[in-house]
């Protein structure tokens, strides 16, 4: 998002907290994808995702005149959708499998990179720890540093920056793993 | 290794878009949900609701005593009557007993009469 639409986006705002539903409706279509793909990323199916979006966006109402900029709206909507998603996961016995339904739902429409990568690595983003999980989605989906992440999830910065070296290790190397199994696939 | 591991993350983990559907549902029902909409208000403000309680604790109370009083009470008034029952009973047996020896008496005085009337003869 450039300055002017950020601009733009504050004055949504400051309509919205006045009780403007057109305002809030621009608020609402700015942000959902990026709340519905936390959510989606953090808990796996496609259900839970949309229920955890609908809540966090019925929360926000009732916090709009808390919220005292486009900036802070973003940070407050990934703070709220990733502790949420942590509760429900940590209530959960077990992470529940993604549905054949439901992978097609994690796809991005420009996506063009290796569907079986892909779904590899999010598999192995669904083996790590709800908090791991959400260190590396804020970092490499929502793009934020380590420093606004330990802001975020009220964590240590060196809690983050650990969270981020293991998870990128295991990654790498089951990512060999399997590459290499692949390559072996192929050449027999 | 570590940047094109981390680039391969980021394409995967790119942010997806809901359903049309879901999207049309959520923005209906957040927006239904405003604009200022006044909240369901509360009968009573935060700082009376102490005070509420203690009324209705009070009350409670008051309640549960007055329903004891009268419990007290009828419990007194069945006794009551109870030993003046007893008092009635006592007073007809002892009238009955005294008729009793009143008839005794009579049968006792008529029959030495007979037996003295039969030596004389």
């Amino acid at each position: 998002m450039n300055g002017g639409a950020l601009d733009l986006l504050d004055d949504e705002l400051a309509r919205a907290r006045a009780g403007e539903r057109a305002a809030l409706a621009v608020l609402v279509q700015a942000h959902q994808r990026a709340v519905y793909s936390l959510a989606l990323r953090m808990l796996g199916t496609r259900d839970l995702a949309e229920d955890l979006t609908q809540d966090v966006f019925m929360q926000l109402n009732g916090n709009l005149t808390a919220i005292e900029s486009n900036k802070h709206l973003g940070f407050w909507l990934r703070r709220v959708t990733t502790n949420r998603a942590i509760d429900q996961l940590r209530r959960r016995s077990r992470v529940q499998m993604t549905s054949l339904e439901d992978e097609q739902a994690f796809f991005s429409a420009e996506d063009d990179a290796d569907p079986l990568l892909q779904r590899h690595l999010r598999d192995l983003l669904s083996d790590l720890s709800p908090p791991a999980r959400a260190v590396l989605l804020l970092r490499y989906q929502e793009d934020l540093d380590p420093t606004d992440i330990a802001q975020m999830l009220d964590m240590p910065i060196n809690t983050v920056k650990s969270h981020l070296k293991r998870s990128l290790e295991t990654m790498r190397e089951k990512t060999l793993g399997m590459q290499s199994a692949r390559c072996e696939d192929s050449s027999t | 290794m570590s940047q094109e591991i981390e680039s391969r993350i980021r394409a995967a983990l790119r942010p997806v878009a809901p359903s049309e559907d879901f999207s049309r549902k959520l923005l209906a029902r957040v927006v239904a949900d405003r604009p200022g909409r006044p909240k369901p208000r509360r009968l009573l403000s935060a700082s009376a609701r102490p005070l509420a309680w203690w009324l209705t604790a009070s009350l409670a109370a008051c309640l549960i005593l007055a329903v004891g009083v009268r419990q007290h009470l009828e419990q007194q008034r069945v006794q009551q009557s109870g030993l003046e029952a007893r008092r009635q009973v006592l007073e007809a047996l002892r009238m009955t007993s005294q008729k009793l020896n009143l008839a005794y008496q009579a049968v006792k005085n008529q029959s030495t009469s007979l037996t003295d009337e039969e030596s004389g003869v």
